[in-house]
C-alpha cells in the first residue's frame, strides 16, 4: 500500500467524469438534509396527502394549483416530495450502517492477525462463512431472523458488510506483522495496545478506507432490494426502494412513473457513490484498477 | 579473451538519451549514453541504484515502458539504427537476434506451463521450420546444455518444482533457443546464493567461448563484473562515468567515483595474520583495553535450539515455512562481535529470531546475560527482556511509515528496558553519534535513503540499551558505498556502548572484517566455527573452502 | 488436495449447523405458524390446540430443532403448511426453473465479459477501455429489481416484444418441465436472464481487465515478448490461463450468487423457481420450505465451491502437484 495515504489524497487531480460524480453526491446530500424544506409536500403527514389525486400522471396540476412534476403514487403522494424523504431513510440506514460495520470489522481483522491462534482461527471461520454465501442470501437469513424495522435493517446490513473488512484488513494487518518494523517494536516491549493502535492499526487501515464507498454504494442497493421484497423498512416511511416496490403493481397497468423516476434516483445515486469510490481506489493504489 | 579491436561494433549505443514521462513532469533518466559491444565480449554495466543500468538494458531489448522515451540518440545493431527500422523489422530482430534474461528467475517463468513446453515454444519462434521431433531434441540438448540433470524427466517439470538456480539455467537455455547475437542479462545472478552465482557465471563464460555470443550484464555487483567482464562501463545518474577494459579499470580506476565504489567492496583475506583493512581498522579497538573477550564468561550462551517445521493450526499457517534447525550451539562474549555466516535457507535468520525472542524453538537452551529464557513459550516471559534489539535487512520495512523518525526514537526510550530521564537529550546523542542532523526527527521514513533509515534503525536499537544486538543482513539491501558507513557504525557502536553484537550475514568479507569470532549455518545446523584466522586460514571443512572459493578472486587478498 | 477437499467438507458442515439453527429460530420466532393452517376467525381453543401438536409446536424448541435434523439427514424437511407437499419435494420441482435460468443468465454473462474484459485489458486506457469500466460501474450500480422491472417496461410493456412474466410453455424432458426446449419458454426465459446476466457481465468483464494488466505486466510475460513469441500466442497461451484461474473462482461464485439473487428476479417476472418460493414462504412463515431451501441453497454454495476448487487444482500446477 501507499506509505503516504493523505499525500495522495491530496494530490489527485480531477479527471473526466469524476468531478460530476462527486457533484452529483454533492447535491444528492444536499437535497436529503434540505428535504423538509424544499420539499411540497410531507409524505408522512397523512392530512397533506391527497388520495383522491392518487396515480396522477406528471406534469398534472393537483387541486390547489400544485403541479405534480413527476406525478403522484397510488396514495396520492407526491413523487418528488416522495423520493426526497425516501433519499433520508436510504442514506441514513447506508451511512450508519456501513460506519459500523467498517469500524467492527477492521477491529476483527487488526484483533485476528495480531493475536493470531484461536482468535484468529475463530474470527476468518465466520469471515469465510459468511463471505462464501451471497451476501443477499445473508441479507435475507439476518432480517429474516431480525425482524422488520429501520433498526433491524442497519443491523442486517452491518452483519452483511463486516466480514467484508474483516478479511480484507486481516490479510493487510497480516503482511504488515510480518514486516520487520513491528518486529522492532515488539522488541522494545510495548503494551498490545499500543502497538495495535499506534503501529498495525495505521498502517492496515488504508484498504478498508477505500472499501467504504464501494460497500456504502451495496448498503443502499441492499436495502432497496429488502425494502423491494417487503422486509425492509415500513410502508409508511418509504425509503427509495420501497417506493419504487410499491409503483410494481401500477407498472404493469401503465402507472410507469411511480417506480421509474425513484429508481432513477436511486440509480443515480449509487451510480455517483460508486464513482467516487472507483476514483478514490486507483487514486490510493493504481495497481488495483479493479472490480 | 581477446578481441579484434578493429571489427566493427556489434552494437553501439551513440549519445542515448531517455526520459522518463508522466503527467505532470520529464525527467531524463540517460544522458547522452555511449557503449560499444564487439562480438564474443562480456560488457559489464554497473552502477548503484538509480543510475539507469536497467534502463539500457530495457532500451536494448526493447522492453521499455511506455512512459519512457528515447529523446535523441541511437541504437546502432550491425550499423543499423532500431530507430530508423519499421516496427515488424524491429521486433523480428530483437527476437531473433537479442535476448533477455532477467533478475527474478522465480517471475521469468510461466508458473502454469511445464519448462518444457515454455522452451519448445522459444525454439518454435525462432526456428518454425524444426519438426516437432527436432524441436524436442533441441530443448533437451539445451537443458543439457545449461547444465540441468536428466533433462528428459525435467522436461516436463513446471517451474516451482525446480531450485532457483535451476529456474535460472532454464530461463537462460531459453534465450539461448535462437542462437541469439546477444544477451542482455539484467542482474541474473543477484537473487542466487554465492555458490550458485559462481556456477550460473562459469555457464555464461563457457556459452561465450563456445557459441560467440556477446553478453551484457547489468549488476550491482563488482565481484560478478571482476569474474566475467571483458569491458566494463560504470554508470551513474544515468551518464557513463567511466569505461574501459575490466583488468585496467579495476587496477587503475581514473574516475573518483569508480575508485570510492572499489574501495567501498570488502575484501576477503584468506592469509591468515593481523587484520589491517583500513576500511573497517575502527572494528579493532573494541575493548582493546579491556582485558580479552575470550577470557571473560559469555553474554550469550545458545546450546541445543532445536526447531521443527513451522507451526500450522487448524491448516492455517501463519508463517512461511522455516528450515529446521538442529541442535544449534553458540556463545557471545561480551563486547565481542560474533558471525553467522550461511547461505539462504541455512537458518542463520531462524535463530537470531529465536535469540531476540520472536520465534519460538522445540528445545534447546538460551541464557542471556545470566538468565535463562524459555524458548518454547510463545508468551517469552524471558526472551523479551528487552536486552536484545534486532536490525533488520530492509531499512525500507524496518521503520513505521507513518510515524516521525522522532516519535519512532522516543517509542525506544519510553519503553526501553533502561528508563531515560531526558528522552530528547538521549535521542540527540545518539542522533550526533550516528550523524544523523537533528531535522530528520520530524521526517517520515519516505523521506530519507536507505541508509539514513538504516542509522536510525541503528540509533532506535542503541536508545533501548540492549545488552546484545542482533543484527541480519544489516547491509544486504543497500548500495556498496553505504554499506561500508553502515558497517563501520555497527562497529563504532559495539566498542562505544558496551553492548556486544551477533552478526548475521552471507558475506564472508564483511564477516571476517568485523567479527571477532564466526560460525558457519549450512541447512539449519552449525557446521564449522572459530576466529577468523581459523576459518579463512586453516579450516579444512569443505562448505567453508567451497563457500571461500564461491568469491570472486579479485577481492581476495 | 486433500487438505482443501477436508476444509471444505467441514466449512459445509459447520455452515448447515449455522444456517439451519438461524433459519430455524429466525422463523420461529417471527409469527405462529398455526393460523396458517387454521382459520383465525374461526378456529376453536381445541382446534388449536390439534394444529400445533399436528405441526409439533407442543415440543420445546431445542427438540424441534434435532427433530428436524434427525429428518434432514434422511432427506425429510416436513411438509409445507401451505402447499401441503413435502417441501423438498416441491422444492425440487421448482429447481428446474432456476437451474435453467441461472445457466442461461451466465451462458450470456460469462462470455460477454471475459471478451469484454479481456479487450478492455489489452487496451488499457483507450477510449473502448475507459467505456467498459464506467459502463460496468453503471451496470452494477443499478438494483436489480429496477433492472427487471424496467425491462418489463422497455422489452415487454411498451414494445410488447417479450411476455412480461411466467415461464411460457414447457416440454418435459427427464421428468421435469423446461422452458427452454420451446420457443416460447426461450421468449419467457430472456428477459429475466438478461436482468440477472447484465451485472455479471460487468463484474467478470472487471475481473477479466484486471487480471489482464496484472499478467501482462509480469516478468514472464516480458520474457515471453523478449523470446519472440508473437502477441496472438502470449495471449492465448500464457495470459488467458494466468487470468482463466481467478475468472473460474468468479464465475463459480456468480453462478451461486444467481441462484441467490433468483430471489428478486423470479419474484418480479412470477417465475416459478426456488427464489420466489423461497419469498413466497417466508412471507407465509411457511417453515419447512424455508428451511429446505435455505439449507438447499447453502449445500448448493459449498458444491460450488468444491468444485471451483477442483477447477483450481486442474489449471493451476502449483496446486495439483503439491501433495
Amino acid at each position: 500500500m501507499s506509505t503516504d495515504f493523505i499525500e495522495t489524497l491530496r494530490r489527485r487531480m480531477p479527471t473526466g467524469s469524476i468531478p460530476f460524480s462527486k457533484a452529483l453526491l454533492g447535491t444528492y446530500i444536499l437535497v436529503a438534509l434540505a428535504a423538509p424544506i424544499i420539499a411540497p409536500q410531507n409524505p408522512y403527514d397523512l392530512l397533506q396527502i391527497r388520495g383522491w389525486e392518487a396515480s396522477a400522471a406528471p406534469g398534472t396540476m393537483g387541486g390547489d394549483g400544485y403541479i405534480y412534476w413527476l406525478g403522484t403514487d397510488g396514495l396520492g403522494r407526491d413523487i418528488v416530495s416522495t423520493i426526497l424523504y425516501g433519499l433520508r431513510i436510504s442514506l441514513l440506514v447506508s451511512i450508519v450502517s456501513t460506519a459500523i460495520a467498517a469500524v467492527v470489522g477492521v477491529t476483527a481483522g487488526v484483533v485476528a492477525a495480531y493475536f493470531g491462534g484461536w482468535v484468529d482461527a475463530l474470527v476468518m471461520r465466520i469471515v469465510d462463512l459468511q463471505l462464501s454465501l451471497p451476501t443477499i442470501l445473508v441479507a435475507l437469513i439476518a432480517i429474516v431472523t431480525l425482524g422488520p424495522g429501520i433498526d433491524r435493517i442497519i443491523l442486517a446490513i452491518i452483519i452483511v458488510q463486516w466480514a467484508t473488512y474483516g478479511r480484507v484488513t486481516r490479510a493487510v494487518a497480516l503482511s504488515e506483522i510480518g514486516k520487520s518494523y513491528l518486529d522492532a517494536v515488539r522488541l522494545l516491549r510495548l503494551p498490545k495496545k499500543r502497538i495495535l493502535l499506534r503501529h498495525v492499526m495505521p498502517n492496515s487501515i488504508a484498504p478498508a478506507l477505500t472499501l467504504i464507498p464501494i460497500e456504502l454504494g451495496h448498503a443502499i442497493a441492499l436495502e432497496a432490494t429488502l425494502s423491494f421484497l417487503g422486509l425492509g423498512v415500513p410502508i409508511d416511511k418509504p425509503s427509495l426502494g420501497s417506493t419504487v416496490a410499491a409503483g410494481f403493481q401500477y407498472l404493469m397497468t401503465g402507472q410507469y412513473w411511480i417506480s421509474l423516476f425513484p429508481g432513477l434516483a436511486l440509480l443515480g445515486l449509487i451510480a455517483a457513490i460508486n464513482f467516487v469510490g472507483e476514483d478514490t481506489r486507483s487514486k490510493l493504489d493504481p495497481r488495483s484498477r479493479s472490480l | 579473451m581477446i578481441k579484434d579491436i578493429t571489427q566493427k561494433p556489434l552494437l553501439e549505443l551513440k549519445k542515448l538519451t531517455i526520459s522518463y514521462r508522466s503527467r505532470s513532469q520529464t525527467r531524463p533518466v540517460l544522458r547522452n549514453v555511449d557503449l560499444s559491444l564487439h562480438r564474443g565480449e562480456i560488457l559489464g554495466l554497473i552502477g548503484e541504484s538509480g543510475a539507469g543500468k536497467s534502463t539500457v538494458g530495457n532500451a536494448i531489448i526493447g522492453l521499455l515502458a511506455p512512459e519512457f522515451v528515447q529523446t535523441s540518440g541511437s541504437i546502432l545493431f550491425e550499423g543499423r539504427a532500431l530507430e530508423g527500422m519499421d516496427e515488424q523489422e524491429r521486433d523480428a530482430l530483437r527476437s531473433r537476434r537479442i535476448a533477455a534474461i532477467f533478475q527474478d528467475h522465480t517471475m521469468s517463468l510461466d508458473p502454469l506451463m511445464s519448462i518444457g513446453a515454455q522452451l519448445t515454444e522459444a525454439i518454435r519462434a525462432a526456428c518454425p521450420d524444426l519438426s516437432g521431433k527436432q524441436t524436442r531434441g533441441r530443448a533437451i540438448e539445451l537443458l543439457t546444455r545449461v547444465g540441468i540433470e536428466s533433462p528428459s524427466e525435467r522436461y516436463h517439470s513446471y517451474p516451482h518444482q525446480l531450485s532457483g538456480g535451476q529456474r535460472q539455467r532454464v530461463v537462460i537455455a531459453i534465450a539461448l533457443s535462437g542462437t541469439p547475437d546477444i544477451i542482455v542479462a539484467d542482474e541474473p545472478t543477484s537473487a542466487l546464493d554465492a555458490t550458485i552465482q559462481k556456477q550460473i557465471l562459469q555457464l555464461l563464460r563457457e556459452l561465450v567461448a563456445e557459441t560467440g555470443v556477446s553478453i551484457i550484464l547489468v549488476t550491482h555487483d563488482m565481484g560478478v563484473i571482476s569474474e566475467i567482464a571483458d569491458t566494463v562501463v560504470v554508470m551513474r545518474d544515468g551518464n557513463v562515468v567511466e569505461h574501459g577494459s575490466t583488468a585496467t579499470l579495476l587496477d587503475h580506476p581514473v574516475e573518483p567515483y569508480t575508485r570510492d565504489l572499489l574501495a567501498a567492496v570488502p575484501r576477503l583475506r584468506i592469509s591468515s595474520g593481523k587484520r589491517t583493512d583500513p576500511t573497517f581498522a575502527v572494528v579493532n579497538n573494541a575493548s582493546a583495553d579491556d582485558e580479552e573477550p575470550a577470557k571473560r564468561a559469555a553474554i550469550l550462551v545458545v546450546s541445543g535450539v532445536t526447531k521443527a517445521f513451522g507451526r500450522t493450526s487448524f491448516g492455517w499457517s501463519r508463517k512461511p515455512r522455516k528450515p529446521a534447525l538442529q541442535d544449534i550451539s553458540l556463545e557471545l562474549k561480551p563486547g565481542a562481535i560474533t558471525g553467522i555466516v550461511g547461505e539462504s535457507g541455512s537458518g542463520k535468520s531462524t535463530i537470531g529470531r529465536i535469540i531476540a525472542g520472536l520465534e519460538t524453538a522445540c528445545e534447546g537452551e538460551i541464557v542471556i546475560d545470566g538468565t535463562r529464557v524459555d524458548v518454547a513459550s510463545r508468551r517469552q516471559p524471558g526472551g523479551m527482556l528487552g536486552r536484545v534489539q534486532m536490525i533488520f535487512q530492509d531499512p525500507a520495512m524496518s521503520l513505521n511509515p507513518r510515524l516521525p523518525i522522532g516519535d519512532t526514537l522516543a517509542e525506544s526510550v519510553r519503553f526501553g528496558s533502561a528508563p531515560s530521564t531526558d528522552a530528547r537529550l538521549a535521542i540527540s546523542v545518539i542522533m550526533d553519534r550516528l550523524g544523523l542532523p537533528m531535522t530528520f526527527l520530524t521526517r517520515y521514513p519516505h523521506q530519507l535513503s536507505g541508509g539514513q533509515k538504516q542509522r536510525v534503525c541503528i540509533a532506535r536499537a542503541l536508545l533501548a540499551k540492549p545488552r546484545i544486538i542482533v543484527a541480519d543482513e544489516p547491509t544486504s539491501a543497500l548500495d556498496v558505498s553505504v554499506q561500508a558507513e553502515i558497517v563501520e557504525l555497527l562497529g563504532q557502536a559495539v566498542s562505544q556502548e558496551g553492548i556486544s553484537m551477533l552478526f548475521i550475514s552471507h558475506d564472508l568479507a564483511l564477516v571476517q572484517a568485523l567479527c571477532s569470532s564466526i560460525y558457519i549455518f549450512q541447512n539449519g545446523s552449525v557446521v564449522d566455527g572459530g576466529s577468523p584466522e581459523f576459518i579463512f586460514g586453516r579450516s579444512t571443512n569443505a562448505y567453508t573452502r567451497c563457500l571461500i572459493d564461491a568469491r570472486p578472486e579479485r577481492f581476495t587478498i | 488436495m486433500l487438505s482443501i477437499f477436508t476444509r471444505r467438507v467441514s466449512q459445509a458442515l459447520l455452515l448447515l449447523l449455522v444456517m439451519s439453527l438461524i433459519g430455524f429460530v429466525g422463523i420461529h420466532s417471527v409469527g405462529n405458524p398455526v393460523f396458517n393452517v387454521v382459520n383465525i376467525e374461526t378456529a376453536t381453543v381445541e382446534d388449536i390446540r390439534n394444529a400445533t401438536i399436528a405441526l409439533g409446536l407442543d415440543q420445546p424448541l431445542w427438540r424441534q430443532y434435532f427433530l428436524f435434523m434427525g429428518n434432514v439427514v434422511t432427506g425429510d424437511f416436513g411438509t409445507s403448511y401451505v402447499y401441503h407437499l413435502p417441501a423438498f419435494k416441491l422444492l425440487l420441482s421448482k429447481l428446474p426453473a432456476t437451474l435453467e435460468l441461472a445457466v442461461i443468465a451466465m451462458a450470456l454473462a460469462a462470455p460477454g465479459g471475459v471478451l469484454l474484459g479481456l479487450w478492455a485489458g489489452r487496451h488499457q486506457g483507450g477510449a473502448a477501455d475507459r467505456a467498459i469500466l464506467r459502463g460496468s460501474v453503471l451496470a452494477l450500480s443499478i438494483p436489480s429489481f429496477w433492472l427487471s422491472m424496467m425491462l418489463i417496461l422497455g422489452g415487454a410493456l411498451l414494445t410488447g416484444w417479450f411476455p412480461s412474466g411466467g415461464r411460457g410453455a414447457t416440454l418435459s424432458f427427464a421428468g421435469q418441465d423446461w422452458s427452454v426446449l420451446t420457443l416460447d419458454g426461450l421468449r419467457h426465459v430472456f428477459l429475466p436472464a438478461l436482468a440477472l446476466a447484465l451485472p455479471n457481465v460487468a463484474l467478470i468483464a472487471r475481473l477479466a481487465r484486471a487480471g489482464t494488466i496484472e499478467v501482462e505486466r509480469q516478468d514472464f510475460i516480458r520474457f515471453c515478448r523478449a523470446k519472440g513469441l508473437s502477441s496472438k500466442r502470449i495471449l492465448f497461451r500464457h495470459t488467458l490461463p494466468n487470468i482463466s484461474i481467478p475468472l473460474v473462482t468468479i464465475i463459480g461464485m456468480q453462478f451461486g450468487g444467481m441462484l441467490a439473487f433468483a430471489v428478486v428476479v423470479e419474484t418480479i417476472f412470477a417465475w416459478p423457481g426456488i427464489g420466489k418460493l423461497l419469498i413466497d414462504s417466508i412471507q407465509f412463515l411457511d417453515r419447512p420450505v424455508v428451511m429446505a431451501t435455505l439449507t438447499f441453497i447453502s449445500v448448493a454454495f459449498i458444491a460450488l465451491n468444491a468444485v471451483v476448487d477442483l477447477l483450481y487444482a486442474v489449471l493451476d500446477p502449483r496446486v495439483r502437484l503439491s501433495t
